[in-house]
This record gives C-alpha cells, sequence and structure tokens, in this order.
C-alpha cells in the first residue's frame, strides 16, 4: 500500500439480512490520519458497516480494500492492523483492570517490556489509576468504556473503529478521550468513527457521511454540511411561566416550523426555522393569546446538529453523495 | 509465544471461576469417599475383565476420577457463553485470530481443565486406588487416551449446546440434566452390563461408558480384547462430536 493510497477504499458494499437491506450500496475513501464521522439515526446500518469492515460480517456485494488488502480474502491480514472499539461492553469478567490490559497485550503478542510501559502510559493518561485493580465485572460503565479505549491502545495499529466510544461518559472523560484520539490522529492514525453526539464529531471529525436507512446521502466537512444544510435557523425562547403546553403545540403546527423541542433543565424552547422573521411575531401573538410571557428571545447559530436534522429528515438528495470526494 | 498458546492462557484466566472448579474436584471425591465406602461392605466385587475382580470402592473411584472429564467439557460451554455475554466473542473474532483458532483455544483450555482436574482426583483418590494401581506403558496410554477423547467429546458437546441454546441460565440447566444422563446410562456407577436391558443399550451408544471402561483397564491393567474397539468408537465419537461443534460455531451470528 503506498502512502497515498487511502486507509479504506468502499465501492457499492451492500449487506442483506434475508428481505432486509441493511446497508445499500455505500461507496467512499478515507485518507490516512483522516478522522472519518459516520452519522446516521438508529438502524441506520452505522453498525453492520463496521462490522463489514472488520472482517466480522461478509458483505452481500461491492468491494473494499483495508490498508491495501482485500476486505473478502486477506480479513486476516487487516486484523492485524486494526483495533476495534465497539459500541458494546466487552470486558474479560475475571480479570481486575490491569491484568486485563496485560493479557489483551499478550493475546495480541505484544512484548511483556512493551506491555508493562503502555498500560502505564495508559492508565496514567486515561484517568484509570483510582480502577487499576478493580474487577472489570466490578466497573461502572464509563469506567469500562475507558478500559475499552486503552485496550486497543496496547497493540500496534493503523486504523481503529470507534464505535459510539463515549457513550456514559461525563463531559470530562469524554473531551480527554477525544483529546487523546487527536494526539494519536496527529502520529498517524486513521479513524472511523461513529456517534450521536453530534459536537463530538463536530470535535473530532474532518469529513462525515451521514446515513439512513442503509444508504449514504452525503460525504462532506462538518463546516461544508452545516453550511449547505443548516439553512434553517434557531429560534430560542424561555417564557417567564416556565413552560406551556398549549404554547409548544401551537407553535409546532405552525407553518415554517420545523421542529421545537424544550431543553431540559433549561427550560429553553428552541425553534427550527427556515423563517425566523415570520415565526418570532407568531410566538409573540399565541403567548399574549394565552396569557404567558415571553421573557427571552433570541435567533442562535445554526448547528451541525440541525444540518443533520435537516439532511436525515428532508432526505437531501437521497443517495448522493455531494462534497468531499466519495469513491 | 504461539498463538494458541496465548488464547489458551487467555482463556484460563479470563473464563475460569475458581470457586465452580473447586465444587467439580469436591464432587467425585464425595463419591469416592463418601458413597464408596458407604457401599463397600454390602456390594460384592466386579469383574471388569481380564480376569480382575475390584472392590466396589475402587470401582467408583475409577469411574468417579472420569466424572472430573464431564465437569471440564461444562466449562468449554461456560467459557463460551461468558465470552459472548461480555463480548469478548466479538472482540477477539476482530483481532488477529480465526473462529477455528478461537474454538481450537476453548478446546485445549478444556483439555487442560479436564486432565488436570482428573490427575488431582486421582492424586487425592490415590490412598483408595493406589494399592491396585500397577504403572505401565500401556495403562498409562490408556488412561491418558480415555481422557484426551472423553474431555474432547464433552468439551465440543457443551459448546455445541452453548451455541444451540439462547441464555446462559437455559445453557446451565439443559447441560446440567444431559451430564446426568450422560452420568446414569454409563459405567460410572455401576457395571453397564448389570443393568436392564434400555440403559445397557444406552450405554452402547454413551461415550462415558468407554471412558470409564479404558480408564479402568489402564488403572487396573484389565485391558481385553474389546478395549482397542471401544477405543476407537470413543475416538470416532469425540471426532464427530468435535465436527459438529465446528460446524455449529460457524453459525454463530454475530
Amino acid at each position: 500500500m503506498g502512502t497515498q493510497d487511502p486507509v479504506i477504499r468502499v465501492q457499492e458494499l451492500s449487506k442483506r439480512f434475508g428481505d432486509k437491506v441493511a446497508v445499500d450500496r455505500v461507496s467512499f475513501d478515507i485518507d490516512r490520519s483522516e478522522v472519518f464521522g459516520f452519522l446516521g439515526p438508529n438502524g441506520a446500518g452505522k453498525t453492520t458497516t463496521i462490522k463489514m469492515l472488520t472482517t466480522l460480517l461478509q458483505p452481500t456485494s461491492g468491494r473494499a480494500t483495508i490498508l491495501g488488502h482485500d476486505l473478502r480474502t486477506e480479513g486476516r491480514k487487516i486484523r492485524e492492523r486494526i483495533g476495534v472499539v465497539q459500541q458494546q461492553d466487552s470486558f474479560d469478567q475475571g480479570l481486575n483492570v490491569e491484568t486485563s490490559l496485560d493479557i489483551y497485550g499478550l493475546i495480541w503478542d505484544v512484548p511483556r517490556p512493551e506491555r508493562k510501559r503502555r498500560i502505564s502510559e495508559l492508565i496514567d493518561r486515561l484517568g484509570m489509576e483510582e480502577f487499576r485493580r478493580k474487577p472489570t465485572i466490578d466497573l461502572s460503565s464509563g469506567q469500562r468504556r475507558r478500559l475499552q479505549v486503552a485496550r486497543e491502545f496496547i497493540h500496534d495499529m493503523d486504523l481503529l473503529f470507534l464505535d459510539e466510544p463515549t457513550v456514559g461518559l461525563d463531559p470530562i472523560v469524554r473531551r480527554t478521550l477525544l483529546d487523546f484520539f487527536k494526539e494519536r490522529v496527529r502520529d498517524g492514525l486513521t479513524i472511523f468513527f461513529t456517534t450521536h453526539i453530534l459536537e463530538e464529531a463536530e470535535y473530532l471529525c474532518d469529513r462525515i457521511a451521514v446515513i439512513n436507512e442503509g444508504r449514504i446521502i452525503d460525504i462532506d466537512t462538518p463546516e461544508n454540511l452545516k453550511r449547505r444544510f443548516g439553512s434553517a435557523k434557531a429560534v430560542e425562547f424561555k417564557l417567564l411561566q416556565g413552560s406551556s403546553a398549549e404554547l409548544a403545540a401551537l407553535l409546532s403546527s405552525s407553518e415554517g416550523v420545523t421542529r421545537l423541542v424544550q431543553e431540559p433543565g433549561t427550560g429553553t424552547y428552541r425553534v427550527t426555522t427556515a423563517r425566523p422573521e415570520s415565526v418570532i411575531p407568531e410566538i409573540y401573538r399565541h403567548a399574549e393569546r394565552l396569557g404567558v410571557t415571553v421573557s427571552s428571545i433570541y435567533i442562535s447559530e445554526t448547528t451541525l446538529e440541525d444540518a443533520f436534522i435537516n439532511l436525515v429528515t428532508e432526505n437531501h438528495g437521497a443517495g448522493v453523495v455531494s462534497g468531499g470526494r466519495a469513491a | 509465544m504461539n498463538i494458541y498458546l496465548r488464547l489458551v492462557y487467555r482463556n484460563l484466566r479470563a473464563n475460569l471461576d475458581r470457586a465452580s472448579l473447586f465444587f467439580e474436584l469436591i464432587f467425585p471425591l464425595f463419591f469416592i469417599f463418601v458413597q464408596g465406602f458407604g457401599l463397600n461392605g454390602i456390594v460384592p466385587p466386579f469383574d471388569i475383565g481380564n480376569g480382575k475382580f475390584v472392590s466396589y470402592s475402587l470401582f467408583l473411584a475409577a469411574g468417579a476420577v472420569t466424572l472430573t472429564v464431564i465437569n471440564g467439557g461444562t466449562n468449554a460451554g461456560t467459557q463460551l457463553w461468558f465470552d459472548r455475554k461480555n463480548g469478548m466473542f466479538e472482540q477477539i473474532l476482530m483481532g488477529p485470530f480465526t473462529r477455528a483458532q478461537y474454538i481450537l483455544s476453548i478446546i485445549f483450555a478444556t483439555l487442560i481443565i479436564g486432565v488436570a482436574g482428573s490427575l488431582l482426583v486421582f492424586v487425592f483418590a490415590f490412598p483408595v486406588v493406589g494399592a491396585s494401581f500397577a504403572f505401565s506403558l500401556e495403562g498409562a496410554l490408556l488412561i491418558a487416551s480415555a481422557l484426551f477423547f472423553g474431555t474432547v467429546f464433552f468439551g465440543a458437546f457443551a459448546i455445541t449446546l452453548s451455541v444451540a441454546l439462547k441464555s446462559s441460565e437455559t445453557f446451565q440447566v439443559v447441560s446440567t440434566f444431559a451430564f446426568f444422563i450422560f452420568l446414569f446410562t454409563s459405567s460410572v456407577f455401576f457395571p453397564a452390563s448389570s443393568a436392564p436391558s434400555a440403559i445397557q443399550a444406552a450405554s452402547l451408544a454413551n461415550p462415558l461408558t468407554y471412558t470409564t471402561d479404558i480408564f479402568r483397564a489402564g488403572l487396573f491393567s484389565a485391558a481385553t480384547s474389546t478395549t482397542s474397539l471401544e477405543l476407537g468408537v470413543l475416538a470416532l465419537e469425540a471426532a464427530v462430536m468435535f465436527v459438529i461443534a465446528v460446524l455449529a460455531f460457524r453459525r454463530i451470528r454475530v
């Protein structure tokens, strides 16, 4: 594999389970040291794609090369150079954290002195000192997730698959992990990353593919996705009375409103619309009629989440790959 | 280090429940020292072939050692269940290993548990069986073959059950029930030839019968002209069960 060749090249890859098409002719390239985000709603085909690319599932049709090796015929060679952090928990229940890391390094044939050095570094870097001798069966879900990430860095790899790696983590640990991934990318690692947390994708990814119902509906940089599909604005407002179900119902059915949510905790209503200039007077008109008071209101910047929701719900250009590079 | 050695070491460290292992050793010793001595006075000595007669406590002690083979077999299924339940099955298959290497590593780990457990029980039971044990190369080979093929059969059987059943709880119940059937239609507790005809017929298909008979023949230097035939049947049954386990294992959905 040359240094200019893509780390992953996927061409028309599909997976069927009986009559159900889980992944439908997806195509993309990923370059060395790139973080490639794979976003989509639940059941969109993200995990099935990862399982195919990690050789766990045989594709029904299509081709792919990973690190220059053919997906169908050179699975073992591919698996020698990749790491995978699964969405589900995975741990050796009879071991403590440190021993678990050590034995995982052993089965990957990492020499003992190197294992010791890496374990020590990872435990320190990922803040695992306080539970390094704790049995894995007793770990919290966040601790277990950190163990899963640390374990993959015990062995050498060129490509890392991360399937929602930060589920259940608090914001500080999450940021620690994301920064750790960024460091490793600077050292040459390539990452294939799925997440539901769009701020994470924006923070980490160089490009993002949006998949829905098994098909890639777009690939582009986070900035371009926001620019192209974030034409809708978000109007945020608060009520003096906290909340009003009647007002929410009226606004939801108003013309031009794409989506309305109330943030738990702050009580802020967030209205996604392409025409904030007509929605704002509507908010005041309904509020006055219902006898509630708008205490603050402003138009906010478009987020990647807005772009993502627009893209998926409206299925802009379904089946068409635009922007960025498609294979 | 060899890939199998690494995986076997990991299986032994990660998936073995020490408390269960302890009771798996206690179980046969209970038969030897409680049931064996309890019934020794009222059960006459048995002809085990080749003109050899042994007391009931000796007869049962040899059978109880082979009982450990079954317990070792159950461990194979449990190892697979733990890995599937804890997400390590997929994790390992996404590493530089093949399915064949993974399943063989479980069988090898099971062999170590089964054979080491049997030897340990044998050592503890030595006060009972030691006086009648005459070491010979032929006897040692028969003992080793019985333990090897018996463990392979029951390990493969447990893996097949583990793949076929939907939960670890069902696996525990069904495997315990199945192993009781193997136990009571074999020659562990009594000579199959003295059992009712239905049990005699079942014992002819039961690999535990052959494991126990061959083990006794090796232990008491009582091999007869039928011992090599029994060894052949046991090896064949172990090979068939192993193939079934591999085929079942390949069908696991990930």
